[in-house]
């Protein structure tokens, strides 16, 4: 997808000010964060769990030379093609190839964060293929021409009325009115299983690649990634190195974290294990499987300090848990990938340039590093990019300014706390009358939503020393 | 394209690795251990299988033997669908079944559209997910796993294992004797979605309805149990 994470401040704004989206994102941050913890008080050894995962991850990510080469011995000798793409674009070029190679028309999709990385639908399109989303999220956003507004959830920020309104506009549904969300998805299950069974190219993502039987893994609770699987004669596994574990049960270990922190099921309904293509005696399956295996600055990140960030299992909790997130939603990050751990990945995987205010899109309140089941210390994997824009003076050179000033006042705490006790005085003196502030100079923005109380005259530090003096 | 971007990924891969030799990567591997699994429901295993189906919004029943598991089959597809036909991979368990005893009509072979009921004979059911294991190929399409509307599953309880790590011991036991699967499938309830205001509803893509039929000596109060445990 096309990135504009270099707006954030702008988008953020204007999603602020939409009432109704609003209200359904209060009640997603409310209800997503109950369903996860009800999930993992359920799991009685959910830390162990976590880091045993954990200490699974670091190893493959240590060894991924050794497991990248038996993963692609193995998924060859299971009959599949793999391809190796440095950059977005070689990956959208190898899977055009392989569709114009069998003069494919039709393409369906199950749903992929790479591919969605990579802005394959729009590389297709252009080349005039007709490509389907086919799970419900991603089909819904497909027709309204929108982009995800959530990792696991992309269509959540839409009401089903909304969605209603859409499939009236959309398809010919001639008496029918999809009065309940019952219908709705009835109807988008009829769409897209014409659509299936006529495709002529599967692409699917991954959540894991099995080095020790080149077996790749695949979760949904609708079974559209199965069906693009198995019905197109022609199947196109996209997917990125990092996702390599070294074995099997790895992976269904990996799940019962992931299915926890995302959706708060203790399992989804279909997990499947793909090994390549259909064997002479099967009835059905892909006559030809494609493996493509995406870099895009992964490598970059492994051999960095925010190579923990590659342990990421997309489970979409430290959005669900995060403030900003949760007050201006997916759509303002600009970014395939958003909340916490896409104001780490955007800027690792585009530039620091760009993606400049995502780092600072974080309250520092530590939540998503509690919840991240792959134990992810985003809050300093955070403050660490915003520490690099300082360096590299990305940073406005205003805040630049302002951030010298407060060091050499902090190392001077005389000074400091003479200058905020006569600030704080100056300010009760000037506000005491009408008990508080409409504007105050450097708060804008704050007092653009609220009013700013008058401080009752004495700073913290007066107050306690004070006290210690009467005690 | 691809040859030179591989050459530049396992290089700059083999940069950031630790560079040890397979021996020694093994033995890390090793040293790591297994994972926690989840804690079965209750004490036994049968009972906690059968709960986490109904928990997946399956439905369940018992048979001791294959002519018990013909006429439950027999009985829920008419019930269903007044029917007595279905459709079944071309699995040598399945065709061994007296379907003649309880009038049932199988077609062996892939499902096809407006066929609504496949039966599948798994190869494993897991207790902690409440999930059988199929592996797709000539004994199991993959349509028949995905596109009926019920989809039936029979299960032999000797084949009921606890958790994940214990069904890939016994998919490795089976893989040492047969060739690799071409699909592992975990099947756990019927296909969901819950893409529209967080809503659950069934019947997404695949099976609206998912029947487990667990096979052999389980004692019947196992179901009883299972039902008053799972209810709501
Ligand atoms: S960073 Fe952690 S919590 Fe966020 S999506 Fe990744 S694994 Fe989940």
């Amino acid at each position: 997808m096309e990135q504009h994470s270099d707006t954030f401040l702008e988008n953020a704004s204007k999603a602020l000010g939409n009432k109704a989206q609003a209200d359904i994102r209060d009640l997603l941050g409310l209800f997503t964060p109950l369903l996860r913890n009800a999930a993992v008080d359920n799991f009685e050894h959910f830390e162990a769990l976590r880091h045993h995962v954990k200490r699974v991850r670091q190893h493959s990510l240590d060894n991924l030379d050794h497991y990248l080469a038996t993963y692609e011995q193995q998924a060859l000798k299971n009959g599949n093609r793999v391809h190796f793409a440095n950059s977005g674009d070689d990956l959208n070029s190898i899977v055009l190839d392989i569709c114009q190679q069998h003069n494919a028309q039709r393409i369906a999709k199950g749903k992929s964060m790479i591919t969605e990385e990579t802005g394959l639908n729009d590389f297709l399109q252009r080349a005039n293929l007709d490509v389907m989303e086919t799970d419900l999220g991603e089909y819904i956003i497909q027709q309204a021409g929108e982009t995800p507004s959530h990792i696991v959830g992309p269509a959540l920020h839409k009401s089903a009325d909304e969605v209603r309104q859409l499939f009236l506009q959309k398809h010919d549904l001639g008496e029918r009115e999809l009065d309940n969300t019952e219908d709705i998805v009835g109807e988008a299950r009829q769409i897209l299983r014409e659509h299936f069974l006529k495709a002529q190219v599967g692409i699917i993502g991954a959540n894991a690649l099995v080095a020790e039987d080149g077996y790749s893994m695949l979760v949904t609770n609708e079974g559209n990634g199965d069906l693009c699987a198995n019905l197109p004669p022609v199947l196109i596994i996209c997917t990125s190195v990092e996702r390599i574990l070294p074995r099997a049960e790895d992976a269904t270990a990996m799940l019962r974290l992931l299915v926890r922190s995302a959706t708060g099921q203790s399992q989804t309904c279909y997990t499947s294990f793909y090994s390549g293509p259909r064997r002479e005696q099967d009835v059905d399956g892909p006559l030809e499987t494609h493996i493509v295996l995406l870099d895009n600055r992964r490598t970059e990140i492994l051999a960095s300090d925010y190579r923990e960030m590659l342990q990421c299992i997309r489970c979409g909790a430290c959005l669900n848990h995060c403030p900003i997130y949760n007050s201006v939603g997916g759509h303002a990050y600009g970014s395939v990938y958003m909340g916490p751990m896409g104001s780490v990945l955007t800027p690792l995987l585009s530039s620091l340039e760009e993606s400049n205010a995502l780092p600072n899109a974080c309250t520092s309140c530590g939540r998503c590093a509690e919840v991240c089941p792959a134990e992810i210390p985003l809050p300093d994997l955070l403050r660490d990019l915003r520490h690099q824009e300082t360096v590299e003076k990305i940073t406005a050179p205003r805040w630049r300014i302002g951030l010298k000033l407060h060091t050499w006042l902090a190392r001077n705490p005389r000074l400091y706390h003479w200058l905020t006790g006569v600030g704080i005085h100056l300010l009760h003196l000037a506000g005491r009358k009408r008990g508080s502030f409409r504007k105050l100079p450097l708060a804008g923005g704050w007092t653009s939503q609220r009013d700013f109380p008058t401080p009752q005259g004495k700073t913290f530090m007066q107050q306690y020393r004070a006290q210690r003096k009467q005690s | 394209m691809t040859d030179s971007s591989r050459a530049g990924i396992f290089s700059r891969v083999r940069q950031a690795s630790a560079g040890a030799d397979s021996a020694e990567i093994a033995a890390q591997l090793r040293s790591l251990g297994r994972a926690p699994a989840a804690a079965l429901p209750c004490a036994d295993l049968y009972t906690s299988f059968l709960i986490n189906v109904l928990k997946n919004h399956g439905t369940a029943d018992l048979a001791s033997n294959r002519s018990e598991a013909v006429t439950a089959t027999s009985k829920y597809i008419y019930q269903h669908y007044n029917t007595h036909r279905l459709v079944a991979g071309n699995d040598p368990r399945l065709a061994a079944m007296p379907w003649r005893e309880a009038g049932v009509l199988p077609r062996f072979g892939a499902l096809e559209p407006g066929e609504p009921v496949s039966l599948s004979y798994a190869r494993l059911a897991v207790a902690e997910l409440g999930a059988v294991v199929t592996f797709t190929g000539k004994a199991n399409p993959a349509a028949n796993n995905l596109l009926a509307e019920n989809h039936i599953v029979m299960v032999d309880c000797m084949d009921l294992v606890v958790d994940m790590e214990a069904a890939w011991e016994r998919i490795r036991q089976i893989t040492d004797q047969e060739q690799r699967p071409r699909g592992v499938n975990f099947i756990a309830g019927p296909s969901s979605t819950a893409d529209i205001e967080g809503k659950q509803i069934y019947g997404a893509h695949g099976p609206r309805q998912w029947h487990v039929i667990l096979l052999g000596d389980v004692p019947a109060t196992a179901l009883q149990e299972a039902r008053s445990i799972a209810a709501p």
